[in-house]
């Protein structure tokens, strides 16, 4: 810079001048892009926290972890049919309570050991101990015995009662294999470090700041549901950790990042266009809704419940809350669930009939628009620790019907604090499962997970018939009337089906989803 | 001799003060953490395991005495103020992770940002005064003084966007978001300085141009002393303590006040660190990071205090007479 007269001019352009000389040093080091792109960056929305796929629950922590670690078996996302992955192949005795895994002889942890019968036997050992920690796993693992190693490639697991779930548990990540120096460390040392046979190994992880995966060398074990087979297509992953939805979006515009995570809905519109492609697919399982405590008063009114079913317009609560890419919901299972039956007509919102309802059983208006019944308000309360906007819609559908519903949001911590304690009058969330024996975790009284409180004997009866049914269509039929009964009786108010959206510019391919809506890298290419 | 006595004299009472400052943060934050409703250890176990979590009330008990949340709340008191003394300050409940470890990962990357704003916002102040000072017209010198207190006004939040925007987005000069280059720290640095360089400049700017109207400028200025000359030989100078008080406190509030900035620019660092704990009431996490953070904010204004007695020898001449009131007897 030469020196101008003006000495306070050239004080005031001093610092902007190094600005802009630091910003262009910075442009340069950052270089040209390598074409064809091996090195690929997805923003992620949050901290994965912890790595290790068998504890944690989080998407994030899912979508790196599926790269890292492959499962036993394999599912396909659209038909639910279940497909030989490490295990070659598995057969089950006729009341689900043991499992045999015939494993591949080829594969290899990425520390080099090999995959064996025992190796399965300690995964499944050390998951078992770890009892809440691995609070998911844990489901999957109910009534767990033991398991033998037959041989060096053959595997037994066995069950104290029948577990119907454990199979399409053993395609989830959640039973993903790890290898046996990892199952050793404790639960707090897994999270840092996981040792999979998946096509991808963790290279880094800088908590909060991101994590970076590159491709296994001499991969050669993928499931028959990819695109192609051997090693991965790109080099490198990279995952910044980046909450804020503006930066991600804004750095997918820029080429910044190649994918993001959770598109938010109200951006849809603006990458809805030629160069950049929305990946959507519905979370398995319950959709966010209503779950009864049917022994308090008022919910405990199956007419109350039944006018609320009808009162609810799901069509609007998606337009307003939801993803464009999602239908309401219409079970008490979301639609990309295995055994998924839609009860769209029991369900259909129908206002009039609801206030009909209402009126026949003597629940009468009073001045503030809310109905009461022998001095009884129609009044109840939601505990939530998500999803306020969706209640928020509901709420204000309902009262056009006379009811009232009060939201109770509160911490993540409360809200099982509430269920621990049985105190609430309905809890709203959705619960992510491949399985439709997620009917049976929510609504059985024996479930750990203790969420519905409901007191019906045939009911009852069929969640645990199911959970014991190994024939493919005799679990569909049950799961089916199950599906039914719910809606029929209300024992369920669905009110969204939860989606997940990602976004990535149109040069990306072969970015999918697994069964559980987890995203899987593998078959990824990026074209300049 | 005389001399290392009135140090003494001096330091001691202000030693004790640093302590009282750090064991009144920690006992405050554990009273406010501890009569909050609801469990921290649910909580916690909840943010990792979210709709799949499982209570079992047997599990809770052995987890409570493996994260050291056992024992009646004199014993939990107590015991983690013992092992704070020994630089032990538990482990996270929802990762795992001692908190030191946590503590001193991400300090470097808050103290990164920290001190740049501070250098940013304190020579940009300094050169705004000047420009003030020295401009030839009073609705220029008017409009100077204007521009700080925007600094303040605009929110964090705001501010880091627009700067992504314009500098990441737009012009593709600097890196939007992480820690994984140097030069990631220069926005979210802007950033903080902007109120940083304000609530400075607030200070300063009416330290120097009070000390303008004082008689040993009128002198200077009678003897042709050049402008620049006396504001950094005499103006300066003077503005000097109350600069240095208004650092003590910047110093605290960029301790704590980081949360917003590494948010928006998904950096890691304290202050992201805070707000993760907040939300999954990982209460060790919590408590780790308000002790650290308390005890520099008072090793920040011990190092003011200090610094008092060399640049100003009156205040320790007094026998300890509390420098803020000095100050304020000035003023």
């Amino acid at each position: 810079m030469n020196s101008p007269k003006n000495r306070v001019l050239r004080w005031g352009i001093a610092p902007i001048g190094a600005l802009a000389a630091l910003g262009l040093l910075a442009s340069c080091a950052a270089g040209p892009a390598a074409s064809p792109k091996t090195d690929i960056t997805m923003a992620v929305t949050g901290d994965p926290v912890c790595l290790d796929p068998q504890q944690v629950t989080l998407t994030t922590a899912l979508n790196i972890g599926r790269q890292v670690v492959d499962s036993l078996i394999d599912q396909d996302a659209e038909t639910g049919e279940l497909v030989p992955w490490l295990a070659e192949s598995w057969e089950t005795n006729d009341d689900l309570t043991e499992f045999t895994f015939q494993l591949r002889d080829d594969v290899t942890f990425s520390d080099e050991t090999a995959l064996t019968a025992d190796t399965v036997v300690k995964n499944l050992d050390a998951l078992f101990e770890m009892g809440s920690t691995a609070s998911l796993a844990s489901q999957y693992l109910a009534g767990y015995e033991g398991s033998t190693a037959v041989d060096e490639n053959t595997v037994t697991v066995n069950f104290e009662s029948s577990n119907a779930q454990f199979l399409q548990g053993a395609s989830t990540i959640t039973l993903g294999l790890v290898s046996d120096a990892t199952t050793e460390l404790s639960p707090e040392d897994r999270c840092q470090t996981v040792v999979g046979t998946g096509p991808f190994t963790i290279d880094s992880y800088v908590a909060n700041d991101s994590v970076v995966i590159a491709k296994r060398v001499g991969y050669d074990w993928a499931s028959e549901l990819r695109g192609h087979s051997g090693e991965a297509l790109v080099d490198t992953v990279t995952f910044p950790i980046t909450p804020e939805a503006g930066v991600r979006t804004g750095g997918l515009q820029t080429g910044e990042f190649d994918i993001i995570q959770d598109l938010p809905a109200v951006d849809e519109t603006r990458f809805d266009t030629a160069d950049y492609t929305i990946y959507a697919r519905g979370n398995p399982g319950m959709p966010t809704s209503l779950v009864p405590n049917t022994t308090r008063p008022v919910v405990s009114d199956e007419i109350v419940r039944k006018a609320m079913l009808l009162a609810t317009d799901r069509a609007e609560i998606t337009a307003l809350t939801g993803s464009s890419q999602s239908e309401p919901a219409s079970s008490a299972l979301s639609s990309a669930t295995p055994g998924y039956s839609s009860q769209a007509d029991a369900m259909a919102y129908d206002l009039d009939a609801a206030t009909d309802l209402l009126d026949d059983n003597g629940w009468v208006v009073g001045s503030d628009g809310i109905r009461e019944k022998d001095g009884q308000r129609l009044t109840m309360s939601v505990t939530a620790f998500y999803g306020q906007d969706v209640l928020e819609a509901t709420q204000i559908q309902l009262a056009k019907a006379g009811i009232d519903l009060q939201l109770n949001i509160v911490t993540a911590g409360d809200f099982f604090g509430a269920i621990a304690t049985g105190d609430y009058d309905f809890l709203s969330a959705s619960l992510t499962r491949t399985d439709p024996d997620v009917l049976r975790v929510t609504f059985s009284k024996d479930a750990v997970s203790k969420w519905a409180i409901i007191d019906d004997a045939e009911l009852e009866a069929l969640l645990t018939e199911q959970a014991t049914t190994a024939d493919t269509t005799e679990r569909t039929a049950l799961i089916a009337d199950i599906q039914e009964m719910i809606i029929d009786r209300a024992y369920l108010i669905p009110l969204l089906e939860v989606a997940q959206v990602h976004a990535s510019t149109a040069n990306v391919s072969g970015l999918t989803f697994d069964s559980s809506s987890r995203l899987i890298m593998y078959d990824v290419s990026v074209s300049e | 001799m005389t001399q290392v006595k009135a140090w003494a004299g001096y330091l001691l009472p202000k030693l004790g003060q640093f302590l009282f400052v750090v064991v009144a943060t920690y006992t405050l934050v554990f009273v406010l953490v501890h009569f909050l409703p609801g469990d921290p250890l649910i909580a916690a176990l909840a943010a990792k395991g979210g709709a799949s979590t499982v209570i079992d009330p047997a599990e809770l008990d052995a987890l409570r005495v493996q994260y050291g949340l056992d024992g009646s709340l004199w014993q939990q008191y107590f015991g983690h103020l013992i092992a704070a003394a020994q630089g032990d300050l538990g482990v996270s409940i929802s990762t795992g992770v001692p908190v030191t470890e946590m503590i001193a990962r991400a300090f470097p990357f808050s103290v990164q940002i920290a001190s740049l704003a501070l250098l940013f916002g304190v020579t940009s102040a300094v050169l705004i005064t000047f420009l003030a000072y020295a401009a030839p017209w009073p609705w220029l010198r008017q409009l100077l003084l204007q521009i700080p207190p925007f600094g303040i006004a605009v929110p964090a939040f705001l501010s880091g966007l627009l700067l992504i925007s314009v500098f990441a987005f737009s012009l593709g000069w600097l890196p939007s978001a992480g820690a994984r280059s140097w030069d990631a720290a220069i926005l979210p640095a802007i950033t903080l300085a902007l109120p940083v360089g304000a609530l400075f400049f607030q200070v300063f700017s009416s330290a120097v141009l009070e000390a303008q109207n004082s008689p040993f400028v009128f002198t200077a200025v009678a003897k042709g002393v050049p402008p620049r000359r006396i504001f950094t030989k005499h103006l300066l100078r003077n503005a000097m303590l109350p600069s240095i008080t208004i650092l003590g406190l910047l110093i605290g509030y960029l301790a704590g006040g980081t949360a917003v900035v590494e948010t928006v620019f998904s950096r890691d660092g304290i202050g992201r660190m805070t707000v993760n704990a907040v939300l999954a009431r990982d209460i060790n996490v919590i408590q780790g990071v308000v002790l650290v953070v308390g005890a520099i904010y008072a090793l920040v204004n011990l190092l003011v205090d200090v610094a008092y007695g060399f640049i100003d020898p009156r205040t320790r001449i007094g026998g300890g007479l509390p420098s803020r009131a000095r100050l304020g007897a000035k003023k």
